[in-house]
């Protein structure tokens, strides 16, 4: 919706890229819109048009399980909000009909054109929708047009498909009905989707007693695709804990798994919550097929149990295959024509697997999401972000210096007694068909202070936005109340209307009658009616007592502060600094690199580059800007907020100097085994970074001892542990294959000892495949339970049950390597909560703003987050998050000043008795105690870290904090009209 | 008849709502169309956790037979924890509604996501119920007959 109504950004729909020309910086690219027969200018979504159509095709959103008509919405939140007609349902397009109707049309067209020569042939059999638009937005004569832009970058984000599970015939989905798609299931589970957020078997819409999830299904070598699609495993247990929470009914439900792939940050609570719940039975197996019983209509699921060794047979109501992601639809094709490569499966091919967040194989082009392999859903976003940062490269000297500012005028002279205007809008029919408009009208000019009250049919069309404005001028009016819709969504629209012409935007109060009142209560339309006088009555109420604001303007220090200097800080140093941003990166090292640096990393994964090299090059381009390095210094102490933010530095630096924006990326520390496993009394005991570290400098692995012939790995030390970090650390596994297949290599059997293997990124699926073809043998650890390191001096052997054989074994070994998992780095997080308020999450790591939507972003506005400070991750996922945190601090050093949202608390200081209760409960720590005279104190709010919430206001014993725009004040007064 | 008189009465609810969430559940079930009872009015505010005791206790003051306080879920919302500190502000309200001697069944706390369209409407239809059933609020205000013969049964 952001993206939609954004003054830079321009959505082109229905369309498809047909050619790209030219080089990074300046692309010619041609772009083929389909015609929507729909003017979006024009259209206000009012809805009249569907419900007219009297055709009906499939839902393409709703996974065909509803129905909907040939004009359309795609669904509610569809941007643009226009609408769309399908052609091949529509009654208007000949290919829709068969030979005879074609023929009899024709016909008709022919005598048609005999009568009136100006007939154009494109004949309306139907029509009904152009009927009955009340603003001629429909247009059967709209045709396809190439649009030709020139772009300085390209950012491909064209997404997956689901794996097409008919492909698999033993599961029966297409042939069963009861067998369904995780998507299609998703669709039943949404609130508003086609069945209300319930699970009903399709073949009879019951509700299941019983339900299986099949889960990789196209996945890590099902269906030729050896890749895991990453975000099945968690989906299966979301909608698991889901279903059994809303729908009781469900009685039994059990996901056939083969790993558990809960890798992202929280997600290893989330899968205990499961267990603790007991949401459903977790059986590992992949099942052989899955048959109709007729008699019952049920379906029996045929399964090795290979925790339970048993050969099972299940019986279910409902069958869900989790299915992977497959790359997309024509991605192949848009490939080729924008010159860049695609991976052995489809999917947009990155640069450098080991390395490259978003970079395709030819510059300027990027691409995000899952378009170049499945991902999760804070992934997509960090990476999202990547690319905008990375496009910035190409549009330099286009950045926009003065936002919207043009557009408004002279503040209008506001003053005197309230004289309210009300707006009551029709929408067509959806509000004028429920309720009586005019009679709305009345009673809003009986409201006192109302000097006028007007209809409307569209308020929010051009035209309506005119008259709004003309009342105002006629009638001298200094509040609005528009009666219309959800104020969710049209508020911003009206407010930049009256902003346009110097009216106070704060000033406007919107009264919801249509989605709150029209729309819910149609079959009671008296009721409704009441309901909506009382709504315009409130909102009279609260209009009368609106305040202007000012959105006022704070200094921005238009440079960067960079705190830690490994691969993160360099990529995001990097970022800013090619923009031209002053950026200082600051490491207590005396070098840069963190943990890619010799001797802590040998190779990557999954194409065993060097990372010195890897890290060689990037740190190369970073001397190339004009970053400001200061090696060897820490940050001693910071304050300030967003715009100003005051650092001092010590060590071979030793200054205080002031940043607009803050990024912080000082990594996370390994966890110390120390007496686990026997490690620091056995000298062949080691870590796995040990391990890389030997490699690195080429020592032998003799360890005091004679040169190993085997070894073994032992995995999630210090993850996944219900008395530590209960997370998954995310890069051990990979790295124990990798670390692995190097040793057997070299002549050593290797045993692998793990509770799941989750090798999620990118090859890294395909490595622990090929490290099992080339006899790396992998031991399954049951949960509870750990491994055994036995010997004297030296490690001689590792005991363990095997969950797969069902029985204990000793495995002899020469060296062990722990497979350590990542900690919160100390004392830096502590330092940051602290200094900067940065919240730190229940494991510990600095916590992101949103888990999926804000994953660089803090609750400290202008503090970013880039890497594993945040949470253990890979290198790649490290280089995304790092560059998308630079794009999100990018946004603020664009601007010399950054704008205040005026809807924020402030104190009266009278009335306040500074007793601090407000400081103690806002978790932005935006109010802060200031002593104004000896021993007198008063709580000051911080406009700049203030969001907004009101939360103060509620706590405050004397009532001095205001809650701007929802002060107790309006408050009260719609309540009192409520009554009135 | 019983039954006849608890229909022939409408109960006056007012819903308070955090703008992200519950605000965004009751437009949700707008747009998907789901009807519901009529009865309450919405006061919309930024956050569940600005929704302090005063505001609960003037509605009741002023005749509200029943009032709905709503929010994120916890761990959903937009300010982090202002849902947690609504949760203890409601707390305290319900201790003062209490004490004044209006039936507890009379306020409630429910958390409504902005997707839960059909369970906005589902918790609007069953709260009205429970007032009908528990009748007019001892502080409602008197309403003349003409419009109390207004109800679903007139």
């Amino acid at each position: 919706m952001d993206a939609g109504r954004h003054p830079l950004i321009e959505v082109i729909t229905n369309a498809e890229v047909v050619d790209c020309q030219g080089d990074p910086g300046n692309f010619e690219v041609t772009i083929h819109k389909n015609p929507r027969f729909v003017h979006e200018d024009l259209c206000v979504a009012c809805g009249q048009c569907v419900d007219a159509c009297p055709q009906v095709g499939g839902n393409e959103f709703d996974m065909g399980l509803k129905a909907r008509k040939a004009i359309y919405r795609p669904y509610p939140q569809s941007v643009p909000g226009a609408y769309v007609v399908d052609p091949e349902a529509c009654l208007n397009f000949m290919g829709f009909l068969d030979d005879k109707q074609r023929r009899r049309l024709e016909m008709i067209q022919k005598l048609k054109l005999k009568k009136d020569p100006e007939y154009t042939p494109n004949i309306l059999v139907c029509g009904h929708c152009m009927d009955n638009c009340d603003v001629d937005a429909i247009d059967f004569d709209m045709k396809g047009e190439d649009i030709h832009k020139d772009v300085g970058a390209v950012l491909v984000a064209v997404g997956f498909r689901e794996f097409d599970a008919r492909k698999l015939g033993n599961y029966g989905y297409g042939r069963l009905p009861n067998v369904v798609t995780s998507l299609e299931l998703e669709r039943m589970l949404t609130a508003g989707g086609v069945t209300n957020g319930h699970v009903v078997r399709p073949s009879d819409m019951k509700t299941p007693k019983s339900m299986v999830f099949i889960q990789c299904v196209g996945a890590r070598g099902e269906g030729g695709r050896p890749y895991c699609s990453r975000f099945c495993c968690m989906n299966a247990v979301k909608d698991s804990m889901m279903i059994r929470q809303h729908q009781p009914e469900v009685e039994d439900i059990t996901i056939l798994y083969t790993d558990l792939r809960a890798f992202g940050k929280g997600f290893d609570d989330f899968l205990q919550r499961s267990y603790d719940t007991h949401s459903a039975e977790y059986v590992r197996g992949r099942p052989a097929k899955v048959d109709h019983i007729p008699e019952d209509d049920t379906l029996e699921v045929f399964v090795e149990d290979t925790l339970g060794h048993e050969q099972r047979r299940i019986k279910t109501d409902l069958v869900v295959l989790s299915v992977a992601a497959a790359p997309n639809d024509g991605a192949i094709e848009l490939a080729e024509l924008m010159g860049i490569e695609t991976d052995q499966y489809g999917f947009i091919a990155k640069k450098d697997p080991a390395i490259s967040a978003v970079e395709s194989t030819r510059e300027g082009i990027y691409v995000c999401g899952s378009a170049s392999g499945p991902q999760i859903i804070p992934d997509c976003v960090a990476q999202a972000s990547a690319t905008a940062v990375r496009a910035q490269l190409f549009l330099t000297g286009h950045r926009i210096e003065e936002e919207e500012e043009h557009m408004d005028a002279e503040p209008m002279e506001l003053t005197g007694p309230p004289r309210v205007g009300v707006m009551v809008c029709h929408c067509g029919v959806n509000i004028g068909g429920v309720l009586d408009v005019d009679q709305l009208v009345e009673y809003a000019s009986t409201i006192p202070d109302v000097v006028v009250a007007q209809p409307n049919v569209f308020a929010c069309s051009s035209a309506g936005q005119d008259e709004l404005v003309e009342m105002i001028e006629e009638y001298d009016l200094n509040r609005v109340v528009v009666a219309a819709c959800t104020p969710r969504t049209h508020e911003p629209v009206f407010q930049e209307t009256l902003s346009r012409i110097g009216f106070n935007p704060y000033l406007l109060e919107m009264a919801n009658i249509r989605d709150q009142c029209s729309w819910v209560h149609s079959d009671q339309p008296e009721l409704a009616q009441e309901k909506a006088k009382t709504l315009i009555r409130m909102s009279v109420a609260r209009a009368r007592n609106l305040q202007p604001l000012i959105r006022e303007k704070v200094p921005m220090t238009r440079s960067a502060l960079v705190i830690g200097g490994g691969i993160a800080g360099i990529q995001a140093a990097t970022d800013l600094a090619v923009q031209g941003f002053p950026v200082t990166l600051v490491e207590k090292d005396d070098h840069l690199g963190g943990r890619l640096a010799r001797p802590n990393l040998d190779l990557l994964y999954p194409n065993l580059r060097s990372a010195q090299e890897v890290l060689d090059e990037k740190i190369e381009i970073l001397n190339r800007t004009d970053a400001r390095v200061l090696l060897s210094t820490e940050v001693e102490s910071m304050t300030g907020y967003v715009g100003s933010f005051e650092a001092t530095f010590k060590g071979q630096a030793n200054e205080t100097a002031s940043f607009g924006a803050v990024i912080i990326s000082t990594g996370a520390d390994l966890f110390e085994p120390d007496g686990l496993f026997c490690y620091g009394e056995m000298d062949n005991v080691i870590t796995s970074a040990q391990l890389e570290e030997m490699f690195c400098e080429g020592r032998d692995l003799s360890l005091g001892g004679s040169a190993p012939s085997s070894a073994s790995f032992i995995l999630c030390v210090g993850s996944r542990d219900p008395e530590g970090f209960t997370g998954c650390s995310r890069y051990c596994c990979p790295t124990a294959i990798k670390q692995a297949m190097e040793l057997h290599r070299k002549g050593i059997d290797t045993t692998v000892f793990y509770r799941d293997i989750r090798t999620v990124s990118k090859g890294a699926e395909e490595m622990y495949r090929q490290a099992r073809g080339e006899g790396v043998l992998f031991v399954r650890i049951p949960p509870g339970s750990q491994p055994e390191v036995v010997g004297g001096k030296r490690a001689e052997a590792v005991r363990c049950f095997d969950d797969l054989l069902g029985r204990h074994l000793e495995v002899p070994t020469d060296l062990v390597v722990l497979s350590v998992g990542m900690r919160p780095g100390q004392p830096e997080t502590e330092n940051f909560q602290e200094m900067l308020k940065v919240p730190v999450g229940t494991d510990g790591f600095l916590m992101e703003l949103h888990g999926e939507l804000a994953p660089v972003e803090t609750a400290v506005e202008g503090v970013m987050l880039a890497g594993t400070v945040q949470g253990p991750k890979d290198i790649v996922d490290t280089v995304a998050q790092a560059s998308a945190a630079a794009a999100k601090a990018s946004i603020f050093l664009a601007f010399d000043k950054v704008k205040i949202d005026p809807t924020v608390a402030t104190v009266d200081e009278n009335k306040c008795r500074g007793c601090g209760k407000c400081v103690d409960i806002c978790d932005f720590h935006a109010p802060e105690l200031v002593e104004i005279a000896p021993k007198l104190f008063v709580a000051r709010i911080n406009a700049s870290m203030c969001k907004g919430c009101g939360t103060c206001a509620s706590w405050c014993p004397t009532g001095a904090i205001i809650a701007r725009h929802f002060t107790d004040r309006q408050v009260h007064a719609m309540i009192d009209a409520f009554f009135g | 008849m019983a039954t006849k008189d608890k229909n022939s009465w409408d109960p006056e609810i007012v819903v308070f709502a955090c703008n992200w969430c519950s605000y965004a559940g009751a437009d949700t079930a707008g747009v998907s169309r789901i009807q519901h009872q009529p009865h309450f009015r919405m006061i919309r505010v930024m956050c569940s956790g600005r929704i302090q005791p005063a505001f609960v206790l003037r509605a009741f003051e002023r005749g509200a037979d029943g009032v709905l306080v709503s929010g994120c879920h916890i761990g959903e919302c937009h300010y982090i924890f202002g849902n947690e500190r609504a949760i203890e502000q409601f707390e305290k309200t319900m201790s003062i509604v209490k004490m004044l001697g209006i039936e507890e069944q009379r306020l409630r706390l429910e958390w409504i996501s902005s997707a839960e369209g059909a369970r906005f409407a589902e918790v609007i239809n069953e709260f009205t119920e429970q007032i009908r059933e528990l009748g007019p609020s001892p502080f409602g205000r008197k309403r003349s007959p003409a419009k109390a013969g207004k109800g679903v049964a007139g």
